[in-house]
């Protein structure tokens, strides 16, 4: 038996099979909703309401008597007055009739800005594929040689071109072209040995595309890869975000259900479809001129993308399908470009460090320097390489969810309303703010924050802790005396910082507890990969912190220090590098060579499994302290001596 | 007697407070004026490991204190442990099967609610992380435990949980099986058909007490 669900405020509508859940629902009716645990009924991230009554637009009779009982989870993640409102959570409620739906802002998926621009590259231009013009002595019944041979002979003639193979596309449109070209034609080759694309005419642009396809948002750079140019740029949110917000919830999703895999997979290539016709669009040009793309992700997306079944990447020991880079090409993958077009995708490390990772690599090379470097690409897995010329290793924590909003009381995406900057005064307690998408600060203007995105709660807690608000083993200050901290639900101290008249939301938005706990969690994984790896590189200081990806841009180093999300280093060795990964697709897009390193590189890479080494719990525990228990910062040791009673 | 109430109290207030060395040093006071160490054990280390317990779930503690008062608490026990009476040793409130699921190796959480059962006097039997499914199936059998303990930290390998519940259903219906770690709600138990989860250390042990007790109860009249 089937029911009638629709989805406000998109109004998607359909017809879903009784017993299926909400989030379920959403999913086959495209409809976002946010769901940072996969649909496990433990985030509460996912709370829709039931609205009541009969609706003649659509001749629905919708009930919350058509779904099933509360269950227990659901009473747990909803608060007073919520239950009361027809609040359910999406996960857990499941249809047994018609039901009109609406989806809260806060539930919602999508408005995120987008961090990923196009950075300054340099690399030397040696792209994959190249073109040659040629023309071709015409065929007579003297000199009747076949299309192919005379191209070829053309080729080996005018630019000393031998053992060329052709791509079938291209030879079955041969005839046509050489004749429509009148015997004028331009070439493109991949790799110096085979013939992609035959053009009538002259045409030099070689078209390519870089894509950066991250567990939450996807890039895409289209380039002149003659010239390096990039022609546009494009991005979306990853459209497997329904399936799951993390990588772990995406395999989930694969193991799960017997057809996960496919719609995650289509649901990747059609966004990257999106991509590519936006990008078209842009710089007015045919998806067919596109002859090259280089793809990076992560090891669960490099697998979804390329439709390998990606259970083994997430249980231990962690093996992925396949280390090294791959040639593909894209009509195999559905992906709209010439029809000869190959894709190149990145080569993989080992278990979570993944094809981006390489990309970092590719881009910052440090496998050629001197200075040792601490690479950190921060997201919901954590992924750290550290080394120099002498030996490069690599590793992944799990750092959760915490650094994107998510598993935070007033969490969000990075969106317009979100808080992004935050200072408290270490003697009153009371705190100012910034939210994105305004200038002014709080007490300049009226806020209107909606939730706190992942660098606005880390600098929170910064500034919990200087001001004394969060003693250094997270704990709150209870006694001091100010409105600001209070007794919150379930009793936790939560610190207040921003009241509900100055938000969007008509609710206070404070930093609780949990989320303390939340930020030590995450931080104090990240610290460990980094120290365990210090630690069988054998130094105990490094010479430069990367901190890679996109979010790296955006916190606040001195703060990140000061919780300690990294070892002690000169602030001024901190660099963010932004979407290195990007940065690596682009030049392996524009250099054939970098591709070699990468797979060497990638090779001699050594992957440490942290969790088996036998100082881990130690390590976590040590590290979960602001800045931490043991290790001394003596570069922000200025800052520590200042907070009060300490 | 006050003395003896005096080291008790000191006892627990060295274990809240993480103070491993006073630890060590009254427990080595407690043996060498030959006092019981079993009573050591339980009104001394134990009592303060259910504070820190309480602490713990009123957020006002995390994992790295608790860890530090875990350390704390074992250096007293292992000087304990040598001087407990034969009498004593039998008297366990139940036996316990505890591992991290294969695929998963996070143990820390699962550590955790061990300490809690050792504090109680639960005899635990710990196969690690990584565990072969079968082999809490084989080691169920063994000890004829009351009660297993699965942990998982990724939704990838939380399925190997059901399989093992499944197992263990199959060979022995009455034992009693929890399940815990990050992705595990109560929605996870009734899929499983697990017995029960904790949302921490604390409440976990309170679950496992309850239904080992009603365990008992059940083969006492089986028996009769």
């Amino acid at each position: 038996m089937k029911h009638r669900v629709i989805f406000q405020p998109s109004g998607r509508r359909g017809e879903v099979e009784d017993g299926k859940t909400l989030r379920e629902a959403a999913i086959e009716l495209g409809v976002g909703i946010e769901q940072v645990c996969g649909g496990k009924g433990v985030c509460g991230k996912c709370k829709v309401q039931i609205q009541e009554g009969y609706f003649a637009k659509f001749d629905v009779r919708s009930s919350m008597s058509n779904l099933s009982p509360m269950s227990e989870e659901e009473v747990r993640h909803l608060k007073d007055g919520e239950v009361e409102n027809s609040f359910r959570l999406a996960c857990a409620a499941r249809i047994h009739g018609d039901v009109l739906v609406f989806v809260p802002e806060e539930s919602r998926v999508g408005g995120q800005v987008v961090r990923k621009a196009a950075g300054e590259i340099s690399v030397e231009l040696d792209p994959a594929v190249r073109k040659y013009y040629v023309e071709l002595p015409l065929p007579s019944l003297e000199d009747p040689e076949g299309d192919f041979e005379r191209l070829l002979r053309a080729l080996k003639e005018q630019h000393g071109l031998e053992n060329l193979g052709i791509d079938y596309p291209a030879l079955k449109a041969l005839p046509q072209v050489l004749r429509e070209g009148k015997w004028k034609v331009t070439v493109a080759v991949w790799q110096g040995r085979e013939i992609i694309s035959v053009e009538p005419g002259y045409n030099e642009r070689t078209l390519g595309v870089a894509f950066d396809v991250g567990t939450t948002t996807v890039v895409g750079y289209l380039t002149d890869i003659a010239t390096g140019e990039v022609l546009a740029v494009d991005s979306m949110m990853n459209p497997q975000v329904s399936f799951g917000e993390d990588v772990m919830a995406r395999i989930t999703y694969a193991m799960e259900h017997e057809d996960g895999l496919r719609k995650m997979h289509e649901a990747i290539i059609g966004g990257i479809n999106k991509i590519v016709s936006n990008l078209c669009e842009k710089a007015k040009v045919s998806s067919d001129e596109i002859l090259e793309l280089v793809l990076v992700g992560n090891t669960a997306m490099h697998h979804i993308y390329l439709n390998i079944y990606p259970e083994y990447l997430g249980v231990s020991p962690f093996t992925p399908a396949v280390h090294r880079s791959i040639d593909i090409k894209a009509r195999d993958l559905r992906i709209n470009a010439a029809p000869g077009a190959n894709v190149h995708v990145l080569p993989i490390e080992a278990g979570f460090v993944g094809a981006d990772n390489m990309g970092v690599v590719v881009a910052l090379e440090p496998e050629k320097k001197d200075e040792v470097h601490l690479i950190i690409d921060i997201g919901t897995n954590g992924e750290i390489v550290l080394g120099n010329k002498e030996k490069l290793l690599s590793t992944s924590c799990a750092t959760g969810p915490a650094f994107e909003g998510a598993q935070i009381t007033h969490g969000m995406r990075a969106a317009p309303g979100a808080i992004e900057r935050v200072r408290i005064d270490a003697e009153t307690k009371e705190p100012r703010y910034k939210v994105i998408g305004k200038e002014e600060w709080s007490d300049e203007a009226k806020s209107e924050a909606r939730g706190i995105c992942g660098s606005g709660i880390i600098e929170a807690v910064a500034e919990m802790f200087k001001a004394g608000i969060i003693k250094n083993s997270g704990a709150f200050n209870t006694s001091l005396e100010t409105p600001r901290i209070r007794r919150g639900e379930k009793g936790q101290p939560e610190y207040v910082l921003a009241r509900a008249e100055e938000t969007a939301i008509g609710k206070d938005i404070t930093v609780t507890q949990s989320d303390v706990r939340a930020v030590q969690l995450a931080k104090g994984a990240l610290y460990t990969g980094c120290k365990i790896l210090m630690k069988r590189y054998g130094v105990s200081e490094v010479d430069k912190v990367v901190l890679a990806g996109a979010f790296g841009s955006y916190i606040d180093k001195e703060a990140s220090m000061v919780i300690g999300m990294f070892p002690d280093c000169d602030l001024s060795r901190v660099v963010a590098v932004g979407n290195a990964a990007g940065d690596g697709a682009r030049i392996a897009l524009l250099n054939r060579r970098k591709r070699e390193e990468a797979n060497r590189v990638a090779r001699r890479i050594k992957y440490i499994e942290l969790t088996v080494d036998p100082d881990f719990q130690t390590e976590f525990m040590q590290a979960m302290y602001f800045p931490h228990m043991k290790d001394r910062f003596p570069h922000i040791q200025h800052i520590l001596d200042k907070i009060p009673s300490r | 007697m006050e003395e003896k109430e005096q080291l008790l109290e000191q006892m627990r207030k060295a274990v809240i407070e993480f103070e491993e060395e006073r630890v060590k040093e009254l427990a080595n006071k407690w043996v060498e004026l030959g006092y019981d160490a079993n009573e050591a054990i339980f009104e001394g280390l134990a009592a303060g490991m259910e504070v820190v317990g309480e602490l713990f779930a009123k957020n006002e503690y995390f994992v790295p204190e608790v860890l530090m008062c875990a350390d704390a608490l074992y250096a007293g026990l292992d000087i304990l442990r040598p001087h407990i009476k034969a009498e004593d040793k039998t008297e366990t409130k139940g036996v316990v099967v505890i591992g991290t699921v294969e695929g998963d190796v996070h143990d820390i959480g699962k550590n955790l609610v061990k300490l809690m059962f050792e504090v109680a006097g639960f005899e635990v039997h710990d196969l690690g992380k990584d565990v072969p499914l079968e082999k809490f199936v084989e080691e169920q059998l063994r000890t004829d435990a009351d009660l297993v303990c699965l942990s998982a930290m990724m939704t990838t390998t939380m399925p190997g949980m059901k399989k093992v519940i499944e197992m263990i259903r199959e060979r022995n219906p009455n034992v009693k099986i929890m399940i815990g770690g990050a992705p595990v709600s109560e929605k996870t138990v009734e899929m499983y058909g697990a017995d029960a989860t904790g949302k921490d250390a604390a409440s976990a042990l309170e679950e496992a007490i309850k239904m080992v007790s009603s365990l008992r109860e059940m083969k006492r009249k089986k028996e009769i």
